[in-house]
């Protein structure tokens, strides 16, 4: 199948080195200490930050550092087959896993020893990138909840397919089989802190996609900083008044 | 980095599953013209000078391919929801259109018109998506001509009446395709319009000279809805048109639903279908079922079975239409039916000529004339034309546009013109059309990928720690007389312990042709070098195939080498790859070659080296023998070609040599080695090539044919039918031959495929008795070899496996088109050689000896050893149905005379003549008569 | 849930009984109620409903299914609901299992009538495509994004957005004289053509929570935590009560249910409105 044309263009008119549009909204569960919209393209996921709150399960309790929960669901109406899954099935668990490993290396843990931080995030809807949006969108509600953070981390994909390096593939691009690279990345200590691929690559094509995901995750890291400011301008704004 | 609005586009697919896509639309795609100011135009392909830019819609394209192809149509723009209404409809036309708009001589240039912000239409409501792209074309129509101001006329060329009079009133200048070739002034620019359906209203002139004036003559095609319930519920069958090559009027479709093939009998129940569409079946009631008639020719008067090169396997061999044998006049078993519908149709464009007429009184106008495919599957195709009197004895290219029940034959439009017919040329060159064979010179691009000449070895060659220096080696190579594109060549030495090293040097191709150049995609879909009578199309160009590459002696050349250890025994003990440096010595021939081996007087080192060989050689065919091998037989014939005439002088049975065999021997074992060195690196990306072992189906007239001659042939496997082959000896010394050639035309070809796509069992070849077979020796000449050659230096370590072998399905895809390619250059070979033949005998008349492959009721088919050519032979006239005077008796296979006087056995000797007829003007055919 | 003082207590207790709540409401009034429709593309329909801090989405898929046996010409409706761990941590992993259930459970029974399908909100029979053989299934997913009260009237609120905002596409039966026996007919959906729901007769739900001697409207999670117990009633545009759940454990003279109802019913009037009007915002700033 042609995912590139001979124009240059991909399937939804992008260009092989674009992002989708990205929407980051902060505050939306009023309840939560932290929370934050996030979404590339179609894909649009919500997380929530609880915490640093008392520990639950005193047996968890660590007393150098905090400890730090993460928990992925998928909406039921969130991919186009309207499928019901069990909560915690094992693609979720993986996924679960893989955010919470991220946020936890970034977040500075040590500050807030005896405590515990949970963070959820939930999947609206799905077109390609997930893992990435739920990242991005948990550092935002980190971010939020003012939970101190080393970096702000962020997260984006890139593939290869019709010879040609994509960045933020979409779910049909996602689903033509080819490699997928998901890139977790501290812009400004400039460390990957996540990095998966499924599918196969020559070494030296995945050095190129690689480091195009890095980018992506350079230009997201501009994005979330922008929404930050934009977000903290307002707070200011209102305690003003 | 992103500048673009989001859009989202809904469409429904499938089930009821709801697809949302994005869909970005963007400010920077251009306009693709030269004086343009806005717009980049580094990308532009219309000229500056147009006066006019041409906007087609969807149905020109599908409709008028052929008028777009040709040069005089040129400024044209092409908008993406045209190229992606084209893509959904037919998949062969948007591959022509793609190459159009990829060829830098046109100018076609592609607008994403569905991307671009100021052209993208939403649908609006109640609005139908073809109304919607209709409306789209005309505002990319309206934006093209805003945005390149007066100095340009935008025209839109449309056939849909609704949209170019909504065009005019939006102030589009639009016009029908007809109107706008009119306004061009070239009359025969005209020919080439395809005719719309409706048109078909005009064409009762002809219709009128015959009898029944525009009677229905074919049933109603049900409509798509229909069929797919039918299909669904059974009552249709689905499944790819077969039209027997050697009787047009049956056919064959494989259906699954039935797990058999349906034998469709006569024009009329194949409805209007072509070979390869894709169509439903009604099966017949059984009581219905035909009886089937083993005659060779059929009903109405076309055409009869030609002389024709026998065939080398069972892929081309006609359909056995006997099956059944002897209890086929009894209880016929074969499902009959007729087409319902054409659910995909095949139409491409066909070769041959117009059917000779008289010029019509008007000369000059418009003439209605019949075309005769020279595939004989395909029917007669009625065209227009205005060249009528050029045209007569031209062979030419017509394109199929439509057939409807009233007309006995579809209608179709001309294209081109190839050359007078009988000339050898123009036949040669329809060979290749018709085999879909690249004889085009290469590419600037493809050229700008060779080496600068002259070329020579280099210090960086021998310095490379990857190759080895093997110059010191006495290597020579034994090929056919005149090759010059050498690519394999051998050595052998006595080592001190008694074995021998024995290496078999192959052209290093892939050091000069690396994957993804133009060269490297080219010599891709080229795939094989074609070998005519009297012309080579290479794979490679010139420089390389006959100088960088070709093994040539006393030059250094770069070689990819497998050098074995060999006891006198003739066991390999071990093997080893490397690509090397080699400096031949010698370059022989087979003649030379065999005379030298021959010649007791002669001890030179080479002499002995070939000696030790063949003997080496000798013991391993043995082996592969005993192993169950077969050692088939065909009939391969040689020219002798006069060098000015370029006409053949002489005609012969391809002699085989002891020299031959054993570099076949060597190549054969190197071939084995590198296919099991490659596998077991890459399990699942090799590409090999297997042979799959008949079916008892396919053998079935093999076993009818010695049958009837009291001959018990053992096929349960290679080796019992190889012994058993063997064993076949009759008074007569051509008989094991004869039963050899008619065993070969029973199996299928070998096929290359990508390892990961089978499993092991199956990459058996059959007809080697090797459980792995692929193709090294010879990467000059086949594409597969150089697929081989890279996987071969990726598992010893000496380069990257290209990421081509990461994709298995595009693996696959090269692995069919080798296929595809190879069949045609096979089937090109063949007709070149039925081309000589016709022209070797058309001065010729002769006499000669024939044997019986095939009874019929009017006659046999005869096989001619020495000519290598098989035909029919008539007992009764033409039209004549036998009448009872000749009575097959199928098991037997024999045919005699109702009063037993005289009878004819399968195998039988007869004297035939063979000379060349003309029974109508400009079409010459051998023909062949019992001379008693 | 959440951890009150007694002071706190006092102060939403004595508020209530006063007629002026924390947030400054009156006991029968609701928070700011904001609609989005259309929010899931990729469902037939969809909506997002907020009161307050309480969030909620509604989604309808349309599938294509047989219909039950015992009524050959219906459709098939079903509800199901997820808390999500977003709203609170206690939903995480199973936790939020018990409340989903009760919610789906008192949804079905408020909007989808009898185990026949009589008395149901949505014309079940409008589903039906080839009696007994083809009708549309209808799946109801309710998510809790955020949940501050009176999360059962905002999924009522939800579902009732999302099926106005929902079009099935056209369905043309190509061969339904043929079904013989067993036999699916063969159907084909239109991509152009949807049909709008008829959504008026779908009720709108209303909790009337008791704290004290009080009953109050759209409460939020502190005054729920306050409640003896609460009453779910709902009731279309006609002023029919469709459904009634009960619960909380303290017992409810009868007297006080039918004028708890009565009083429901005079609420429901001024929220349909509302709903309404906001239903025909969201679906109008949809379009643009």
């Amino acid at each position: 199948m042609e995912f590139v044309s001979p124009e240059g263009l991909r399937l939804d008119g992008r260009r092989p080195l674009e992002m989708r549009q990205l929407r980051a909204e902060i505050g939306a569960v009023s309840k939560a200490d932290g929370s934050a919209v996030f979404e590339m393209g179609n894909t649009k996921v919500i997380a929530a930050v609880y915490g640093p709150r008392e520990v639950e399960n005193r047996a968890q309790q660590m007393n150098d550092q905090a400890l730090v929960r993460c928990e992925y669901t998928m909406a039921n109406f969130s991919t186009g087959d309207r499928v019901r899954k069990p909560k915690g099935d094992r693609r979720s668990t993986e996924i679960s896993m893989v955010i919470r490993q991220t946020m936890e290396a970034c977040i500075m843990t040590h500050l807030m020893p005896r405590s515990q931080i949970d963070i959820f995030v939930q999947v609206l809807q799905a077109d390609g990138g997930t893992r990435s949006a739920c990242i991005n969108a948990a550092t935002l509600a980190l971010a939020d909840a003012g939970i101190p953070m080393r970096d702000l981390v962020t997260s984006c994909s890139a593939g290869y397919l019709n010879t040609t390096p994509l960045l933020d593939l979409n779910y049909v691009e996602d689903s033509a089989g080819g490699p997928d690279v998901t890139v977790g990345y501290l812009p400004k200590l400039d460390k990957v802190t996540l990095l998966q691929m499924d599918s196969k690559l020559p070494l030296d094509t995945f050095e190129s996609v690689m480091q195009l995901a890095i980018e992506g995750c350079k230009a997201v890291a501009n994005y979330l900083r922008e929404v930050l400011l934009e977000n903290t301008k307002q707070l200011e704004y209102r305690r003003g008044s | 980095m992103l500048q673009s609005k989001s859009f989202v586009k809904k469409t429904k697919g499938g089930k009821v599953v709801k697809v949302v896509r994005e869909h970005y639309l963007r400010d920077d795609i251009y306009c693709g013209a030269s004086i343009c100011k806005t717009c980049d135009s580094s990308v532009a392909r219309l000229s500056s000078d147009a006066s006019t830019i041409i906007i087609v819609d969807t149905n020109v394209v599908l409709n008028q391919i052929d008028l777009l192809e040709n040069s005089a149509i040129d400024e044209v723009v092409v908008l993406s929801v045209v190229l992606e209404e084209v893509k959904n409809k037919n998949l062969s036309v948007y591959n022509r259109l793609r190459t159009l708009c990829s060829n830098s001589q046109r100018k076609f240039f592609v607008f994403s018109n569905e991307h671009h912000k100021e052209t993208y239409v939403k649908a609006m409501v109640n609005e139908s998506p073809n109304d919607r792209n209709d409306r789209a074309i005309r505002v990319a129509t309206q934006w093209y001509q805003k945005h390149l101001g007066s100095a340009v006329r935008v025209l839109m060329i449309t056939n849909d009446r609704e949209n170019k009079r909504k065009a005019n009133e939006e102030g589009i200048s639009a016009e029908t395709v007809e109107s706008y070739v009119k306004s061009l002034g070239q009359p025969a620019l005209l020919d080439l319009l395809a005719r719309p359906a409706s048109e078909d209203v005009v064409m009762d002139s002809v219709e009128d000279l015959r009898p029944s004036k525009r009677k229905v003559i074919y049933s109603e095609h049900k409509p798509m809805s229909e069929i797919t319930t039918g299909l669904h519920r059974g009552i249709y069958h689905q499944g790819k048109l077969r039209v027997n090559r050697y009787n047009p009027f049956e056919a064959y479709v494989g259906s699954e639903s039935i797990g058999d093939e349906i034998v469709i009998h006569g024009r009329t129940n194949m409805n209007r279908a072509f070979d390869g569409d894709v169509v439903a079946v009604e099966l017949f009631p059984q009581d219905q079922w035909h009886a089937e008639k083993s005659r060779i020719a059929d009903e109405e008067d076309e055409e009869d079975e030609s002389v024709h090169l026998v065939q080398s396997s069972a892929d081309d061999a006609p359909r056995s239409t006997n099956v059944q044998g002897s209890s086929a006049d009894t209880t016929p078993s074969r499902p009959s039916g007729c087409v319902v519908g054409v659910i995909k149709r095949n139409w491409h464009s066909y070769c041959g000529s117009l059917e000779p007429m008289p010029m019509p009184a008007g000369a000059g106008g418009i003439a209605h004339a019949l075309f005769v495919s020279k595939d004989r599957r395909i029917p007669k195709i009625r065209i227009q034309t205005r060249q009528l009197g050029n045209l007569l004895d031209k062979r030419i290219v017509v394109a199929v546009d439509s057939w409807d029940r009233l007309s006995r034959y579809p209608s179709g439009h001309y294209v081109q013109t190839i050359g007078e017919i009988g000339d050898r040329e123009t036949e040669t060159e329809v060979v290749l059309i018709e085999n879909d064979i690249n004889s085009r010179p290469f590419s600037s691009q493809v050229l700008a990928c060779l080496p600068p000449l002259p070329w020579s070895v280099s210090a960086e060659h021998l310095s490379d720690p990857n190759r080895e220096d093997l110059r010191h080696l006495q290597v020579f190579s034994v090929d056919p007389p005149g090759c010059r594109d050498i690519d394999d060549a051998l050595h052998c030495t006595l080592l001190p312990n008694g074995n021998f090293a024995v290496g078999v040097h192959i052209a290093d191709v892939t050091n000069f042709v690396h994957p993804g150049t133009p060269l490297d995609d080219e010599a891709s879909q080229r795939g094989t070098s074609v070998y005519l009578v009297e012309r080579r199309i290479d794979m490679l160009p010139k420089p390389l195939t006959e100088d960088i590459c070709s093994l040539r002696s006393d030059v250094e050349r770069l070689a990819f080498s497998v050098i074995w250890e060999i006891t006198p025994q003739a066991d390999i003990i071990s093997s080893r790859f490397t690509k090397s440096v080699i400096k031949s010595c010698a370059a022989m021939s087979y003649v030379e070659a065999q005379a030298r081996m021959d010649d007791s007087r002669l001890v030179d080192p080479l002499t002995t080296d070939l000696r030790n060989m063949n003997v080496l050689a000798k013991i391993m065919r043995q082996r592969r023998i005993d192993r169950g091998a077969l050692t088939l037989a065909s009939a391969e014939v040689k020219f002798q070609i006069d060098t000015e005439t370029h006409d053949p002088l002489d005609i012969g049975m391809y002699q085989i040599r002891e020299a031959n065999q054993m570099v076949e021997e060597f190549m054969l074992a190197a071939n084995v080695s590198v296919a099991e060195k490659v596998l077991k690196h890459f399990p699942f990306c090799s590409m090999l090539r297997r042979h799959p072992t008949p079916t008892r189906e396919m053998l079935e007239p093999l076993l009818r044919t010695a049958a009837a001659v009291g001959l018990d042939l053992d096929v349960s496997s290679s080796k019992a039918l190889a012994d058993s082959l063997d064993r076949a000896v009759g008074n007569d010394p051509y008989f094991n031959k004869l039963i050899r050639i008619l065993a070969t035309r029973c199996m299928s070809q070998a096929v290359y495929f990508c390892s990961g796509d089978l499993s092991p069992p199956e990459y058996l070849h059959y007809g080697l008795a090797a459980p792995l077979y692929t193709h090294f020796t010879s990467p000059i000449r086949r594409y597969a070899d150089v697929v081989i050659h890279r996987l071969l230096a990726a598992s010893i370590g000496i380069s990257k496996l290209p990421a081509i072998f990461q994709d298995r399905p595009q693996l696959t895809s090269i692995a069919d088109n080798l296929n595809y390619r190879h069949r045609n250059a096979q089937m090109a070979g063949r007709a070149s050689v039925e081309l000589h033949t016709l022209i070797y005998f058309r001065k010729r008349p002769t006499d000669t000896e024939a044997r019986i492959v095939k009874i019929r009721s009017n006659g046999f088919i005869v096989f001619v050893p020495k000519y290598g050519i098989e035909g029919p032979v008539y007992l009764t006239a033409r039209g004549d149905n036998g009448s009872g005077e000749w009575l097959v008796d199928e098991q037997h296979q024999q045919v005699k005379k109702a009063d037993s006087s005289i009878c004819y056995n399968v195998l039988q000797m007869v004297r035939i003549h063979m000379e060349v007829v003309e029974p109508q003007p400009n079409r010459p055919k051998l023909e062949l008569t019992l001379t008693e | 849930m959440v951890g009150l003082s007694v002071g706190e207590t006092n102060f939403i207790r004595g508020g209530i009984a006063q007629d002026l709540r924390c947030d400054g409401r009156k006991r029968l009034s609701y928070r700011p109620i904001h609609i989005d429709t259309g929010v899931i593309p990729q469902a037939n329909g969809s909506a997002r409903v907020r009161i307050g801090g309480t969030d909620v989405i509604a989604s309808v898929k349309a599938e294509l299914g047989r219909p039950n046996s015992a009524q050959p010409g219906k459709g098939k409706v079903s509800i199901h609901i997820d808390c999500s761990a977003t709203a609170a941590p206690i939903f995480q992993g199973k936790g939020g299992e018990a409340l989903s259930t009760e919610l789906a459970a008192d949804l079905q029974r408020c909007l989808l009538g009898g185990k026949s399908g009589a008395g149901a909100g949505i014309d079940l029979s409008s589903l039906s495509i080839v009696e007994g053989k083809v009708c549309w299934d209808l799946y109801l997913d309710g998510l809790v994004v955020s949940s501050d009260g009176n999360m059962l009237d905002a999924l009522g609120a939800a579902i009732k957005a999302a099926l106005s905002n929902t079009g099935l596409p056209k369905v043309n039966v190509i061969a339904a004289d043929a079904t013989s026996s067993g036999d699916q007919p063969e159907v084909d959906v239109s991509d152009e053509e949807f049909l709008q729901f008829d959504t008026s007769a779908v009720p709108v739900i209303v909790t009337l929570t008791k704290v004290g001697k009080h009953y109050i409207v759209d409460a939020t999670e502190e005054e729920e935590s306050q409640m003896s117990s609460a009453m779910s009633i709902s009731i279309n545009r006609k002023g029919l009560i469709c459904g009634l759940t009960k619960r909380g454990g303290a017992g409810v003279d009868p007297s006080i249910v039918l004028d708890m109802i009565s009083v429901a019913k005079n609420v429901s009037e001024n929220f349909i409105n509302v709903l309404d009007s906001e239903i025909a915002a969201a679906e109008a700033r949809e379009e643009e």
